[in-house]
């Protein structure tokens, strides 16, 4: 059945096929998102403090649901900023 | 009763004996109230904000885990929002994550459903057609054509 649907859908001439991304609190097996863990969330939002979306992160439903919570308390008490120039 | 994870920022211009006299009268309020604090974490201790809070960049960051009635939250945050001393709260209900991957039930087998042929009783004819006693007729001769 894949066979069928590479067939159909054509490469991009010349470059790579993109790699479809991992969500890597899969990878991690984390069960709960702590807000405390800064460092790891720290990757997780741009220069500007926003939480980047899951289509940039790869993290599945389930994981961005819980970062983006994880966030927000973070945030809340002054671990993460709520905006950063 | 339930676990809760409490994280309170201290302002850091605090003298030491205030902030300690503070976060025991924190933790004598959770006990008061029928609690049983488990954990006074203060590993970070003074840390930078990620953004100013009442023009302060420092603050003393505390961790609590407790276990308590459902009252008692409230009453402490009640009580930090009072004290001008503690910048900010957040509290946390702890919630035991279990696996969500439920005994699948067991599949029942279908009832034996009866597939087997039953049997067929191939009654024989019990009563064997009599046999016809073929009388030979009696044939007569045919006639043989005159010959003339």
């Amino acid at each position: 059945m894949s066979e069928d649907r590479e067939e159909r859908r054509p490469r991009p001439r010349g470059g790579r096929r993109p790699r479809r991304k991992v969500c890597s609190f899969c990878v991690d097996k984390i069960a709960y998102i702590d807000y405390k863990d800064v460092n790891r969330l720290r990757r997780f939002i741009n220069e500007r403090g926003k939480i980047l979306p899951c289509r940039m992160t790869g993290n599945c439903a389930k994981h961005q649901r819980q970062l983006g919570e994880a966030i927000k308390r973070a945030r809340a008490i002054a671990l993460l900023p709520y905006t950063a120039e | 009763m339930n676990r809760y994870e409490l994280t309170y920022i201290i302002d850091a211009t605090l003298e030491e004996t205030a902030r300690k006299e503070l976060i025991a009268k924190f933790s004598s309020l959770i006990a008061a109230n029928g609690g049983e604090v488990e954990k006074v974490d203060e590993t970070w201790g003074k840390r930078r904000l990620a953004y100013p809070i009442d023009h302060k960049t420092e603050g003393y960051y505390v961790l609590v885990t407790y276990t308590a009635p459902v009252e008692v939250p409230a009453e402490v945050e009640r009580n930090m929002r009072i004290n001008d001393s503690v910048l900010r709260y957040l509290t946390v209900k702890l919630v035991e994550k279990h696996s969500k991957v439920k005994p699948r039930p067991v599949r029942q087998a279908p009832a034996p459903v009866a597939v087997e042929e039953a049997p067929v009783v191939e009654a024989a004819p019990a009563v064997e057609e009599a046999p016809v006693v073929e009388t030979p007729a009696v044939e007569e001769a045919p006639a043989a054509p005159a010959e003339e």
